[in-house]
């Protein structure tokens, strides 16, 4: 092969994959754009990326009985103040980090020590409780949501914080995880810790928690897209009460609300609740795609 | 002593929990897939098999398992092929790789709700994008010319574009026929850059002597290698991405509820969303459990064959 027939290769390929990542960016694109443009610019499609923000009236402001000069803004000021005044936003993205950091901090406490447990002490039934645990990790999760509904709904639970954290509480692939990761600790290592006279309690979040931060950021990675972006457990155990919706949630109800001619600030919210975690993703390529295969084990 | 008791409080939490949270709720689904118990009423009947001779029975659970089925395949072939082919090409790429790399992980990262509802303002039979484009294609002669194989001869009116041209586009999740194909798009959208992460890993333990030795061999094409070693060696990642693609795409239910509610005519009735339907929202929590139990086995199914296939077919090495 000569270098000629390389670079028309090397060319080709690139040609064909600029295609595959236009039509991936598309609706990110779309997304930025539209929640910069006025209702008129979306609706021909014109304008380019951020439309041409020429000044605007804001028709809910004037109908609300404030003189039209307080009432006229750029569209790309109307979207987003309208995405935070329209749908309580900032309160959606509270409960969203409330949840998914609640989530994470709980699965840890109940995961490690098990894993540790499971990994480094030998004790009557411990392959029983492994054995649970792979057990477990067949189960999924949308095929047990409706009998935990019923169960919480009995409880009176539903409509609560606690609905939409409780069942997330155990994460039997988490102690998987954990389990394989203690097992390449040097048991010199525990040993040490024990003849310093340190307590099992102390051996496993003082020697073990530490050992194990590059597998926790994997998990915690995982376990924070993915319920950070769920919407299937929140659209079950929350029904109606707008105080205790996560951003996914509220967006849906956003956009049952609309009028049909809210597409700016729509699209302006979508924004908002979609970035955060682009931006980690993007700054941190190479954690997030580790921590995010992981579930390739699941 | 206390350290030899320490295990015990180490692992009682997690074993409480999991029989609470993973095990019991799956006899609870069971138990009730016989019953008319719904919440609010105490009294209920045991129904017998009534809930699955349901399922049997009605047209629209055969349209749930139709429409679940038809999505699961399109999504894990198309899906699973998109996410070998980026991988392939990317691998051997002198220099971008990691950008487009990055690029296809997007969807995976982003919340699917939200970007689902961005697809449907793109898929707006009137103001979106999609059919905008689509429109004016049809002006441009070259291309029209190009997609409805005009330029080979065939008469423009035989294909799809060339009669969308002169009719309408599709109104995509408003029209039974496309309804579910799109759902399946933003699918296939969503889930490629997954798989195409797994077969780049899976590409990385390719042995290279094993190209040398193919090449000795006389398989000189990159499509005789292809068929010599690389497919043949990702056997273990093959089994993987396709079973987790599979249950995965399986529990489908985002795009659907937010998008067409399992319309239009139950076109796109999948399984969980009808999970979602008759147990949350109509309380019919016999037949709720019932779909659950059927899907459970499904699930298992899926994940039994995985664990068949990579015990018996694909060790290599």
């Amino acid at each position: 092969m000569t270098a000629h027939t390389n670079s028309f290769g090397e060319f080709l390929k690139h040609v064909v994959l600029l295609f595959g990542a236009v039509i991936v960016l598309l609706p990110f694109y779309l997304m930025i754009s539209y929640s910069l443009k006025s209702p008129a610019e979306i609706e021909s499609n014109t304008g380019g990326l951020i439309g041409s923000q020429q000044i605007m009236t804001d028709r809910r402001c004037i109908k609300e009985g404030n003189p039209p000069e307080q009432c006229e803004m750029r569209p790309i000021v109307y979207n987003y103040t309208a995405a935070f005044k329209e749908a309580p936003l900032l309160r959606y993205m509270m409960n969203g980090v409330l949840v998914t950091v609640s989530i994470f901090l709980i699965q840890v406490v109940v995961a490690l020590p098990c894993a540790y447990a499971l990994a480094k002490l030998r004790f009557w039934g411990r392959d029983v409780v492994f054995g649970l645990v792979i057990f477990c990790l067949l189960i999924p999760v949308h095929a047990i949501a409706l009998p935990l509904y019923i169960m919480l709904a009995k409880a009176g639970l539903t409509n609560t914080y606690a609905a939409l954290v409780i069942p997330w509480t155990i994460s039997v692939f988490g102690i998987f995880l954990m389990r394989q990761f203690f097992k390449t600790v040097p048991d010199d290592l525990i040993d040490a810790a024990r003849m310093d006279g340190m307590s099992e309690f102390s051996i496993v979040w003082r020697v073990m928690l530490p050992t194990a931060i590059p597998a926790l950021l994997a998990f915690g990675i995982f376990s924070i897209v993915a319920h950070w972006n769920d919407y299937y457990w929140p659209r079950v155990v929350i029904t109606g009460d707008r105080d205790l919706m996560t951003p996914p949630l509220g967006l849906r109800m956003f956009k049952s609300d609309l009028d049909g001619n809210e597409y700016g600030p729509m699209m302006a919210a979508t924004t908002v609740i979609v970035t955060p975690l682009v931006v980690a993703f993007l700054l941190a390529q190479r954690r997030f795609i580790e921590g995010i295969t992981l579930t390739g084990m699941k | 002593m206390f350290r030899s008791r320490a295990y015990f409080w180490f692992v009682a939490p997690a074993i409480i929990l999991m029989i609470v949270i993973l095990i019991a709720p799956v006899f609870v689904a069971a138990v009730l897939s016989f019953s008319d118990y719904n919440l609010g009423n105490p009294d209920f009947n045991w129904v017998g098999f009534k809930n699955y001779a349901a399922l049997m029975k009605y047209s629209s659970y055969k349209k749930m398992f139709t429409a679940s089925l038809f999505y699961v395949f399109l999504v894990v072939p198309i899906s699973v092929g998109l996410g070998l082919g980026a991988a392939l090409l990317i691998s051997t790429l002198r220099f971008g790789g990691e950008l487009y790399k990055a690029v296809f992980f997007l969807p995976v990262m982003a919340t699917l709700l939200a970007m689902a509802i961005v697809w449907e303002f793109a898929l707006h039979p009137v103001v979106g994008v999609v059919n905008d484009v689509l429109r004016s294609g049809c002006d441009i002669g070259w291309l029209h010319s190009l997609l409805t194989s005009s330029w080979l001869g065939f008469d423009p009116a035989q294909s799809w574009y060339g009669n969308a041209c002169a009719d309408d586009f599709p109104l995509w999740l408003g029209d039974k026929r496309y309804a579910l194909g799109t759902i399946a798009f933003i699918g296939i959208w969503q889930a490629f850059g997954f798989n195409m992460v797994l077969y780049l890993a899976g590409l990385t333990s390719v042995p290279r002597e094993l190209y040398n030795a193919a090449h000795m061999d006389g398989a000189d094409s990159a499509w005789e290698r292809f068929k010599l070693v690389t497919w043949p060696m990702l056997g273990p990642t093959h089994v993987f991405v396709v079973t987790i693609t599979s249950i995965r795409s399986f529990q489908v239910f985002d795009t659907v509820e937010a998008l067409t509610r399992g319309g239009p005519s139950k076109s796109t009735y999948v399984m969980v969303y009808a999970m979602f339907e008759k147990g949350v929202k109509q309380n019919l929590l016999g037949v709720g459990s019932a779909l659950t139990v059927v899907f459970l086995a499904f699930v298992l199914i899926l994940t039994i064959t995985q664990v068949w296939f990579v015990n018996r077919r694909v060790h290599y090495a």
